[in-house]
């Protein structure tokens, strides 16, 4: 089954063209990395699927067509980013911040708490356990990128589309965050995966979708 | 018995604070927007109901009634009208502009139409709880009011502190303001809770100007002082944390009642407020206070 669809989307930022009639299918359990430069409007193409950016074309999410700008709706049918930069809540703590992940389907905190998803998270990133209490805002850089990858978790994601996960990461970080990433995958959930540098991310993805100059290629 | 005496009259006097201050932080920690405009509410509650019922005959209750409905009402329309302009919109306003303007000038606005409205006499709101002032022990007695009145900001101040701390929509309005990109990406309507708790604090100061205004009685401009205070109180919670709010604004309430009881009734206020100004410098982080300067 086709995971995410989407056909003709282009994005802009006032009068700026981020991406130009992107058109690309990602099956159900498929991982797929979106590669390029900098710059080139990789990221844009996560935030115009995830509504966050103005767009317009088509996006198809299992099949339902995601109304343009409601990054609730998105969230709600499934697909969850984990942005760049991590936009986590520093003030609250790793535990919240993870268990946030879980309002995009119940308003509980006893649900959220018990929940498969929730458990979940916490499993994958074992190493976070200490570290629960603790403010986001004062966890190392790696920390937080797990804390947001947890979070996105949570929301019992059938895609999870992840933003240069690595980004500013030590090399034995970012080793762990792709091995998390990669059980991730093989436990079932589609990843769309935003990667600067292709030959990380084509260790996990079969496939990959290179944009340059706000063009897939 | 002078020293009891003085610490009820500081609790019910920190009431006043502690309330504005609650409305302020809460409101604050989901839009990080400063609503100068919270003491307004209240003075309006009071006059619209003292109007309500003394001028027109209408009943109690129903006085009351009409002018929630009408506050709510007002706030709402704010809300969807000016803040979603300047907020949500394409032009969104940040920095100082969004932290003070928007509400300074609503501010001004209530203001203006009570003033116009109620003119500019001394008013207060029929007491809810009539009667004589209940005595605790023989020379120690508090004013009915003032029992409602502490009972409002500890209730609104608890309630909002185990919101936030215990429920999934509490950490969700915490979120909202703490990141908006973020708080989005899980599906939080960031608009909504903006709105809600927006429409809830001006509720919420409305019924207290209601409850308090038979002990100080309110005039058209009574509405600044009271935010002015509430914001004091509030920024010894950092801003952010009701359950601090609350117990700043108790306690600033106690520490005004002592100092003007033992120390000289005329520079109680002034002597206040050379502590409160002394703290923040020598103790700005354990004072809350790094969260509404560092950001």
């Amino acid at each position: 089954m086709t995971a995410l669809a989407v056909t003709g989307m282009s994005v802009s930022y006032g009068n700026v063209l981020a991406v130009h009639d992107a058109s690309f299918t990602v099956a159900e359990g498929e991982c797929v990395a979106v590669t390029g430069p900098n710059g080139n409007g990789k990221s844009s193409i996560l935030l115009g699927i995830a509504g966050l950016a103005r767009r317009r074309g088509t996006v198809e999410i299992f099949g339902a067509t995601a109304p343009p700008g409601d990054v609730m709706w998105t969230a709600r049918h499934g697909l969850t980013l984990v942005p760049e930069r991590r936009q986590l809540y520093p003030k609250l703590s790793a535990a919240d911040n993870i268990i946030l992940g879980c309002y995009s389907w119940t308003r509980s905190a006893r649900k959220a708490r018990l929940s498969d998803a929730f458990g979940y998270a916490l499993e994958v990133f074992g190493e976070l356990h200490p570290h629960l209490g603790q403010a986001a805002g004062t966890l190392s850089g790696g920390q937080q990128q797990m804390v947001a990858i947890a979070r996105g978790l949570a929301s019992a994601p059938r895609i999870l589309a992840v933003d240069e996960p690595c980004l500013g990461l030590a090399e034995a970080v970012s080793k762990r965050v792709y091995q998390a990433l990669t059980r991730i995958h093989a436990e079932g959930t589609t990843l769309l995966l935003v990667e600067e540098a292709p030959r990380r991310a084509l260790q996990i993805a079969a496939r990959r979708v290179e944009v340059r100059n706000g063009v897939v290629a | 018995m002078k020293l009891a005496n003085l610490i009820i009259a500081g609790l019910v006097t920190g009431s006043i604070y502690a309330v504005f201050a609650v409305c302020v932080a809460v409101w604050y920690r989901v839009s990080n927007i400063l609503n100068l405009a919270v003491g307004d509410f209240a003075m309006f509650g009071a006059l619209a109901v003292d109007d309500l019922v003394r001028v027109r005959n209408w009943p109690l209750p129903a006085a009351i009634a009409a002018t929630l409905a009408l506050v709510g009402l007002f706030a709402y329309g704010y809300d969807r009208i000016v803040l979603r302009l300047a907020q949500d919109g394409r032009r969104r306003q940040e920095g100082i502009v969004i932290t003070f303007f928007f509400t300074f000038a609503l501010s001004f606005f209530i203001d203006g139409i009570a003033k116009i409205l109620y003119g500019t006499n001394v008013h207060a709101a029929p007491a809810l709880w009539g009667g004589n002032s209940l005595s605790i022990v023989s020379g120690l007695s508090i004013e009915r009011a003032g029992v409602l009145v502490l009972g409002c900001a500890v209730i609104s101040g608890l309630m909002f502190a185990l919101y936030i701390r215990y429920t999934l929509s509490g950490k969700a309005m915490a979120a909202s303001g703490e990141n908006y990109l973020g708080a989005r990406i899980v599906g939080i309507n960031t608009r909504q809770y903006r709105r809600i708790i927006f429409v809830v604090t001006a509720l919420l100061a409305a019924v207290f100007g209601i409850v308090e205004s038979p002990i100080t009685g309110y005039t058209y401009l009574s509405g600044a002082t009271i935010s002015v205070t509430g914001f004091l109180a509030a920024a010894y919670g950092g801003f952010q944390r009701p359950g601090r709010a609350l117990a700043a604004g108790l306690a600033i309430g106690i520490l005004e009642a002592l100092l003007g009881g033992y120390v000289s009734a005329q520079y109680g206020d002034t002597l206040m407020y050379a502590i409160l100004a002394a703290l923040v410098l020598a103790r700005p982080r354990a004072m809350g206070f790094e969260s509404a300067v560092g950001g």
